[in-house]
């Protein structure tokens, strides 16, 4: 006992150490392809209030910047440049003392492309491992691991998307889709029949979710969908949208698979004398628990990433209208598409688990 | 008919099947909840005080999916209890990063949506960056923190003898499965916005500092992580609050 508690010491103090040497190491990193400085001095020149078309009250601010470049050719020179921008920060941005920058260098012509995030990314994985090794006894590796190799295929089918040039985008997200469960459940299940149960209900409640939504919008005529909202879109929008609602709502529906199945396997196997009726009444019962929490989760995700450009929609006057249609329509209907997956996921699992599970064991009887 | 409307309908109707009188309840939520939503988007651009906005909304939204999404007022009380505290925790840390992620506003990438909009709306885009990430936190904590409870009390009802030591234990053994689960629906969420964003940096053959140093990366990068970090702390602060309120009895 007191080896294991030393050992898990041991492991913490490590964990801490590495992540930090990650974080520090890409904060002082300068050895990228683009050029790096660092804010060595950053002045307020002026505050000018400005109003924009809809009587907007902003400040447009000037400051004086000096940079020191930390790489390549004009390594170590000093710079001094006005950098102008609005108190709201919508497009541009103010810069302070100690920031690190990418810069363009054209002649005497020094640019801030963007200011240095990437070791916030690494600081904020780190807290993540070590509150997951600190707070976590036995998984936090295998949650880990299911994280990076979900990564890992999302980045290839992202390449094999691209090089089908976005054709048959549809197919690429089911095939992904059934990808991405079984990698999962393998990981956190290993091969038993639970592990099928789950793997089968998360792949015909989708099936079921996808179908049912395809008819409706086929039915409605898609009307009132506005695909040209579909942000960042380089290919149709279309198949798009499905392919994100698809990948957006296989967590949610392998998460409650896996719930209402491990949960029903308990039960079956303390209690003998199951029959089919107890057996489904369970399944909805634990469904009923989870669905409604579940689908607020993936709603409040769709949702949020939408919110600071519906504010910048009504501020600048437009109505609610057109607002939501052009803004958060899209995502509404990606959250119902979700919704009906997660609800239809209830009954889908608990029959799953009486094929898998309970007819099973009365044929081995 | 729309296909909105459509699909709101088949939705309800599933959910009453499914459901029954939980089902309208759970359909209930929904609905506030997206109410809620929008009516924080219309005060804030009607110019209302951010930071006041999101302290009025973020426990009502909380109250929403927690006691309309749960038929048992005591796995409620408790779920509300410490998903409440773990938001306060997470507040914290996410007014700590975003400001050091200087990832706030539209990206460079919007381009032409932002045509005919004002570029000096007169609002703060790095507040409104920390109420968006909050508010994307809120469900996966709230949804955690509804198992754990859950959880829990079934094993303080079946099991009434049971020393807080391994009560303790037990806690963190189902946090364990619902943590590997809860990620799973955060991770596939988030690839179902990221998506787009993706197909869009691999096209235009963004390199891999690039992507890590772009302002729409980070921004939504962090909010997932946030949302893992939500979950996290909720299952021992979960186990803390019940042994604690059972030690009471």
């Amino acid at each position: 006992m007191v080896d294991s508690l030393n050992k898990k010491k041991l492991i913490i103090l490590i964990a801490a150490l590495i992540c930090l040497a990650a974080t520090l190491f890409t904060y002082f990193n300068t050895n990228y392809n683009s050029t790096i400085a660092v804010v060595t001095s950053a002045k307020q020149l002026s505050a000018t209030k400005v109003k924009d078309q809809y009587d907007d009250a902003d400040q447009t601010i000037v400051q004086q910047l000096t940079l020191r470049v930390l790489n390549h050719s004009h390594r170590n020179q000093q710079y001094t440049i006005k950098n102008t921008y609005t108190r709201s920060q919508l497009l541009d941005q103010g810069y302070h003392q100690h920031q690190r920058v990418f810069v363009q260098i054209s002649k005497q012509q020094i640019d801030i492309t963007t200011p240095k995030r990437d070791w916030v990314v690494i600081a904020i994985i780190s807290v993540m491992v070590m509150l997951m090794i600190i707070l976590i006894g036995k998984k936090p590796w295998l949650v880990m691991l299911s994280l990076i190799l979900n990564s890992a295929i999302f980045y290839l089918v992202i390449r094999f998307d691209i090089h089908k040039n976005g054709t048959n985008t549809i197919l690429i997200y089911s095939i992904a889709a059934i990808v991405f469960a079984s990698v999962s459940f393998l990981l956190y299940q290993g091969l038993q029949k639970k592990m099928f149960a789950m793997l089968v209900s998360t792949i015909i409640s989708l099936l079921i979710a996808f179908g049912l939504s395809y008819a409706i919008m086929q039915l409605t005529g898609e009307k009132g969908i506005t695909y040209m909202a579909v942000e960042y879109a380089t290919q149709n929008p279309r198949s798009l949208f499905l392919g994100q609602t698809l990948l957006g709502v296989l967590g949610a529906v392998m998460d409650e698979s896996t719930d209402i199945v491990s949960s029903l396997s308990e039960i079956i196997h303390h209690t003998p004398t199951l029959s089919r009726k107890q057996l489904w009444s369970s399944g909805r019962a634990i469904g009923q628990e989870i669905m409604g929490p579940l689908i607020n989760v993936l709603f409040l995700i769709f949702m949020a990433d939408a919110l600071p450009m519906t504010i910048l929609y009504l501020r600048n006057n437009n109505s609610i209208a057109y607002t939501f249609e052009y803004t958060l329509s899209l995502g509404v209907l990606q959250s119902l598409i979700s919704a009906i997956g997660i609800v239809i996921t209830v009954p889908v699992a608990t029959l799953s688990a009486y094929y898998f599970l309970l007819r099973k064991r009365g044929a081995r009887k | 008919m729309s296909t909105m409307l459509a699909l709101l309908l088949v939705l309800f109707l599933l959910m009453i099947v499914v459901g029954g009188r939980a089902g309208v309840k759970s359909y209930l939520s929904i609905v506030i909840n997206f109410m809620l939503v929008f009516l924080v988007a219309l005060l804030i651009s009607w110019g209302a005080n951010i930071w006041l906005t999101a302290a009025c909304f973020i426990p009502l939204k909380l109250l929403t999916i927690i006691y309309l999404g749960t038929h048992d007022t005591k796995i409620a009380d408790h779920a509300f209890l410490s998903s409440f505290s773990v938001t306060a925790i997470i507040v914290v840390i996410i007014l700590i990063f975003n400001h050091f992620a200087q990832a706030f506003g539209i990206g460079d990438q919007a381009g032409e949506d932002l045509i005919g909009l004002s570029d000096a709306p007169g609002i703060s885009f790095a507040a409104i960056g920390v109420v968006v990430a909050i508010f994307s936190t809120l469900g996966a904590i709230s949804e955690a923190a509804v198992a754990e409870s859950a959880g829990l009390l079934e094993l303080k009802n079946s099991n009434e003898t049971i020393s807080s030591a391994n009560f303790y234990q037990s806690g963190l053994n189902i946090g364990e499965d619902i943590l590997g689960t809860a990620v799973n629906t955060i991770l596939f969420g988030f690839f179902g916005s990221f998506l787009a964003l993706f197909i869009w940096y691999s096209r235009l053959h963004y390199t891999i500092p690039q992507i890590l140093n772009d302002k729409l990366f980070v921004q939504e990068f962090v909010i997932m992580i946030y949302s893992i970090i939500g979950v996290l702390l909720v299952i021992p602060l979960t186990t803390l609050i019940i042994s604690r309120s059972k030690m009471k009895k």
